[in-house]
């Protein structure tokens, strides 16, 4: 279709007084990363202005066009997801919306991902904003097999609705065509009637605005404070009382937030309308099915046996074969059958004997178990460096990340956050902290990076924290899983729940204690689907590299501080400065001292250092009540440490020094704190 | 570690696609100047971008799509 009109970038430059000046506006809307600043400017041309919005600190963009032979002042607003703002940038669009006095709106969509630009239209559909929708990034969309019928979709929104290309320009003229004919949509998501109810009352009590009153209303009702300015200088005190009367009432009603609430009942209708205007292609199959799973995978009651299930494939993929079958054949076979023995022969054949020798294998003709060699001896590189990271903590790193990879292509992850998202609020955070913990089951690292997931300092500062103390990350796992093997069921127990039970408490305390507020949960829900094997391989390769290269050179620096502090003979030096701690508050032997230096390292390293030294009791059936108790004790203690030095690093670099040394100063006294009480109750009751 | 590929990413998490520029950790990591983690500018959730292995595996699952088609 030839357009009759079209944009052209003006020949002259135009000052800010002179765009704003321009007879009709239109505001360019829409989700962050869907190409609306490609589109302003084929609209504007290179001339705009960026300014600050009033009194914050967020740029907007301000350009000229001749849009259907009129001059338009174009204005690009920050990329939003949502109306109700959760940020700054997204409060400056909505305050644009609310407060410029007459325009049309034109919001861009990212076609590939029209369920999440569906939810902003309904939103403004609700807001009374005459708009127009650009489907962008048609092409991609289209090479994905997504057919998005746009007849359809318009008359659902009774909006003009128009695909482009950006970037090539296609579309533009329809869209320019369609621009100055943008209407109010009618479309309206409806609400449950005990919402709808309080809409109604609510509505006449707000004062008016350009934005419709059931659009502000639902701001109103979700608690939306950033609108408490507008309403105390339009509204009356007496009914400001009665507008937080009705926004009580209705809360008391919902265990969830009303911003939850809200944002749920609007995604069904904007799940509704995506699907009667969106086929897939061969992804589209079984599609039902999955939808099924995925409503059951988030409901509190039917999400239980789904998560038990993936629970049980988790555990037995990671547990049984990655941490028993695959440990077993590296440790024993590959490595203490062949590698060890290899190497040591051949350095025995290439270093002549003396002092170097000594240095890299020990002594000639003993054992490598029983040497101290720098190379093979018990902190040697080959047998404990290499062995440690390769044949125990490898198959778990792999496993696990296997694990989280399908997880995470499969779109469970989010499911999981909705369904425990009860369960954090009582730590003071919401579901979306399973996330940053269930990677910290990986890399505590990498999931004190993720931690900011979470939106507000509060909530980042109580998951570093509870990364830092309580989730063992897959290479600690692996020499728990090892040394829990050597213990008695009870004593397992003993663990696991005291654990558990710091994670929850901690958690607790910290949310009463730790200033600031939590955050209201909002996360989209991409479709269910079989796991690619392609993504799934992908993944777990990138996840396995970034963890290698952080963790390995920490193996070889442990050993060799190790073998440094043994030769110097500071290994003795150190046992007994720690010993007050180590065995007179812990009551462990005095040699676990070593142990808990490497802690420092990694805490991992320090549970291996124990092992070493239970090991020969555990595979002869040797162990005794006070050995179980010393080593319930010892692994409580070093699994409460900060996880790594690597760890501590990323605590500082996330959280800023001051919280990352507090963090810091409260864990390591209150790991040796919760090991005492430990030994102390259970030589009492175990 | 080299710094970022600038190219399109979809998030893992809420299946946001997004061009991986400015979308990096921090320039201060203490472990790897400019490592590769991207964050999602929706979500904000972070993973690593392939890179090294996986992204050479990465590269010949697409060639290999690319030929299928």
């Amino acid at each position: 279709m030839t357009p009759s009109s079209g944009a052209s970038a003006r020949t002259q430059p135009l000052d800010h007084k002179e765009i704003v000046a321009a007879p009709r506006t239109l505001v360019l809307v829409g989700n962050p990363n869907v190409g609306k600043s490609v589109l302003f400017g084929a609209l504007t041309g290179k001339y705009v202005t960026v300014s600050n919005y009033p009194g914050t600190t967020v740029e907007v963009t301000r350009g000229a066009a001749e849009i259907g032979g009129l001059r338009w002042h174009v204005l690009d607003t920050p990329g939003t997801n949502n109306l109700l703002p959760m940020s700054e940038d997204e409060q400056v669009t909505r305050d644009i919306l609310l407060r410029e006095p007459e325009y049309v709106c034109l919001q861009v969509c990212d076609a590939k991902n029209l369920r999440r630009g569906l939810l902003l239209a309904c939103q403004l559909a609700e807001a009374g904003v005459p708009f127009t929708l650009a489907l962008n990034m048609a092409d991609e969309a289209a090479a994905r097999g997504i057919r998005i019928d746009t007849d359809r979709l318009s008359g659902a929104l009774g909006i003009d609705v128009v695909s482009t290309v950006a970037v090539q320009r296609t579309g533009l003229p329809l869209l320019l065509e369609r621009i100055p004919e943008a209407g109010v949509s009618k479309f309206r998501p409806r609400y449950d009637a005990a919402i709808e109810s309080a809409l109604s009352e609510l509505e006449p009590l707000l004062p008016a605005a350009r934005l419709s009153r059931r659009s502000l209303g639902l701001m109103v009702l979700a608690g939306d404070d950033s609108l408490q300015p507008w309403l105390a200088s339009g509204a009356s005190a007496v009914r400001l009382e009665r507008i937080e009367g009705i926004r009580r009432a209705l809360a008391s009603r919902y265990p969830e937030s009303l911003r939850f609430v809200v944002a749920r009942q609007r995604l069904a209708a904007a799940d509704r309308l995506h699907d009667q205007v969106v086929t897939r292609g061969k992804a589209s199959a079984g599609s039902a099915l999955a939808r099924r799973i995925g409503a059951w995978s988030t409901d509190p009651v039917k999400g239980i046996p789904v998560l038990l299930l993936v629970l049980a494939a988790a555990y037995l993929f990671v547990g049984v074969f990655g941490a028993k079958t695959l440990v077993d054949f590296l440790e024993n076979t590959v490595f203490y059958d062949h590698v060890v023995p290899w190497t040591e022969a051949f350095l025995r054949f290439v270093v002549p004997a003396g002092a170097v020798q000594e240095f890299l294998v020990g002594p000639p003709g003993l054992p490598f178990r029983e040497t101290s060699g720098f190379v093979i001896g018990k902190y040697g590189l080959v047998s404990m460096g290499l062995a440690y990271g390769m044949a125990i903590v490898l198959p778990i790193v792999a496993t696990f990340f296997l694990s989280f990879s399908v997880l995470e292509d499969s779109g469970y992850l989010p499911r999981l956050a909705v369904m425990v998202n009860r369960v954090f609020k009582w730590m003071g955070l919401n579901g979306k902290a399973v996330l940053p913990m269930v990677l910290g089951l990986g890399c505590d690292t990498m999931a004190t990076m993720t931690a900011r997931i979470m939106e507000t300092r509060k909530e980042r500062v109580i998951v570093t924290l509870l990364l830092a103390l309580a989730v063992p990350c897959s290479a600690q796992i692996a020499v728990i899983f090892a040394m829990l093997q050597g213990l008695s069921f009870a004593a397992s127990l003993w663990f696991s729940a005291v654990i558990v039970l710091v994670l929850f408490l901690v958690g607790w305390l910290a949310a009463r204690v730790i200033p600031g507020r939590g955050s209201d949960f909002v996360l989209e829900l991409p479709p269910l689907r079989v796991p690619q094997l392609g993504n799934v391989l992908v993944k777990t390769l990138a996840r396995m590299e970034w963890y290698l290269r952080e963790a390995l050179p920490l193996f070889v620096l442990g050993t060799l501080l190790l073998w440094v502090l043994d030769r110097t003979h500071m290994l003795g030096l150190v046992e007994r400065a720690a010993a007050p701690v180590v065995v007179g508050i812990l009551q462990l032997p005095e040699q676990s001292a070593s142990a808990f230096i490497l802690g420092f390292l990694r805490r991992d390293y320090a549970a291996a250092g124990l092992f070493q030294i239970y090991q020969p009791y555990m595979s002869t059936g040797t162990m005794t009540r006070v050995m179980e108790i010393q080593v319930t004790v010892a692994l409580v203690t070093v699994t409460l440490f900060i996880p790594c030095i690597a760890n501590f690093l990323m605590i500082l670099k996330e959280r800023g020094w001051k919280t990352g040394l507090a963090i810091s100063a409260f864990v390591l006294p209150f790991a040796v704190g919760v090991g005492a009480a430990v030994n102390l109750l259970m030589r009492r009751f175990y | 570690m080299p710094a970022l590929v600038q190219r399109q990413e979809r998030c893992p998490l809420c299946g946001m696609a997004f061009d991986a520029e400015g979308q990096g950790c921090r320039p201060s990591c203490p472990l790897a100047t400019g490592c590769r983690v991207v964050c999602c500018p929706s979500c904000g959730y972070s993973f690593p971008q392939e890179s090294g292995w996986a992204g050479k595996l990465k590269g010949w699952l697409d060639r290999r799509k690319e030929a299928g088609r």
